[in-house]
């Protein structure tokens, strides 16, 4: 492990099927690929380097990669992951009406109470918004979560959704242990910020609802 | 299937110390996959799927390649995806582009192998 990096961290992306969840994660699209060749392999996680107010974490993504539709997650899907990122579409209202459905899933296999939860309504790029920003805000805040809208497809609030989130979770007090080379140094830095909750990207999109 | 060998010229240029000397990045995006000096050069071969087929194709083609990067822990990558496990294997992506087998994970000693011609030694 780099002696830098503070902690990992297990974040996990659900939703139900084509709200955008990979998408969320697909950071660069490269325009001269030939539309006419597929990549070979699907991906089952990812481990990502994010650097937050001057920390440095590593992150092991999970994304359901389809499998939802058939409600086939396992409890060790969620063992231990101390994020969540729910997702639904704007412009299909079927999807948010299922947010509940996601959470009691979530709650009930989670392996960490205080896992830190947060609400993407993705593709607001598209015109036919079937879900209003305040619905959406109103959910969040019932349910103690995180609360952001974004599209993928301009990027709007893409980077800012994942930054808030480790944010948060480095502020949740027992969530997460330093990396055991770290053990002496990170308790400062724990305590330092624990003594406030500023939202980083600042506005109603990053709002702690 | 069919297999085919590849191997990177001018590969010298590319180790120092027995480690990668620059830092490698994907070869269809600008996205970090690891850090100069944190891979270990090792000979081995390992028959690696094509990047790419093309979309009317149900076969792939798979290269027998030999240079490869270790790395002894997953968490050592910048920036890397995993596939599912197929053949034994999870194979390794780019995790922005998500362009892949740049490489593989062996599921028994969990070491990582990045093959050195799927990747930019930039």
């Amino acid at each position: 492990m780099d002696p830098d990096i503070l902690s990992t961290f297990k974040i996990l992306i659900i939703g139900e099927s084509a709200v955008g969840k990979t998408s969320l994660l697909l950071r660069f699209i490269n325009d001269n690929f030939d539309p006419n060749v597929s990549a070979t392999i699907g991906v089952d996680f990812k481990t990502k380097k994010v650097t937050v107010d001057g920390n440095t974490v590593k992150l092991a993504i999970w994304d359901t990669a389809g499998v939802e539709r058939f409600r086939t997650l396992t409890p060790s899907y969620y063992r231990n992951a101390q994020g969540a990122i729910v997702v639904y579409d704007v412009s299909r209202r079927e999807t948010f009406n299922k947010m509940q459905l996601w959470l009691d899933e979530l709650d009930t296999y989670t392996t960490k109470r205080n896992i830190v939860k947060m609400i993407v309504g993705n593709k607001i790029d598209q015109d036919t918004r079937e879900v209003t920003k305040e619905e959406g805000i109103k959910f969040a805040r019932r349910h103690a979560a995180l609360y952001i809208e974004s599209s993928a497809k301009t990027r709007d609030n893409v980077e800012c959704a994942f930054e808030e989130l480790v944010q948060k979770i480095i502020q949740t007090p027992g969530l997460w242990e330093a990396s055991t080379n770290q053990a002496g140094t990170i308790s400062v830095s724990q305590n330092d910020s624990s003594d406030g909750y500023l939202p980083k990207c600042g506005g109603w999109s990053c709002s702690l609802a | 299937m069919t297999a085919l060998t590849q191997s990177v010229p001018d590969m010298e240029a590319l180790i120092k110390d027995g480690s990668n000397k620059s830092a490698l990045t994907c070869l269809h995006c600008p996205s970090r996959i690891l850090n100069a000096s944190v891979g270990t050069y090792v000979e081995k071969e390992f028959s690696l799927p094509a990047m790419t087929k093309l979309k009317s194709q149900t076969d792939t083609e798979n290269h027998v390649l030999k240079d490869f990067w270790k790395v002894s822990d997953m968490f050592h990558f910048e920036n890397v995806g995993f596939s599912h496990t197929a053949d034994g294997v999870k194979y390794l992506t780019c995790a922005d582009c998500e362009m892949g087998p740049i490489g593989w994970h062996d599921l028994q000693t969990k070491e990582n192998f990045v093959a050195l011609c799927r990747v930019k030694n930039s």
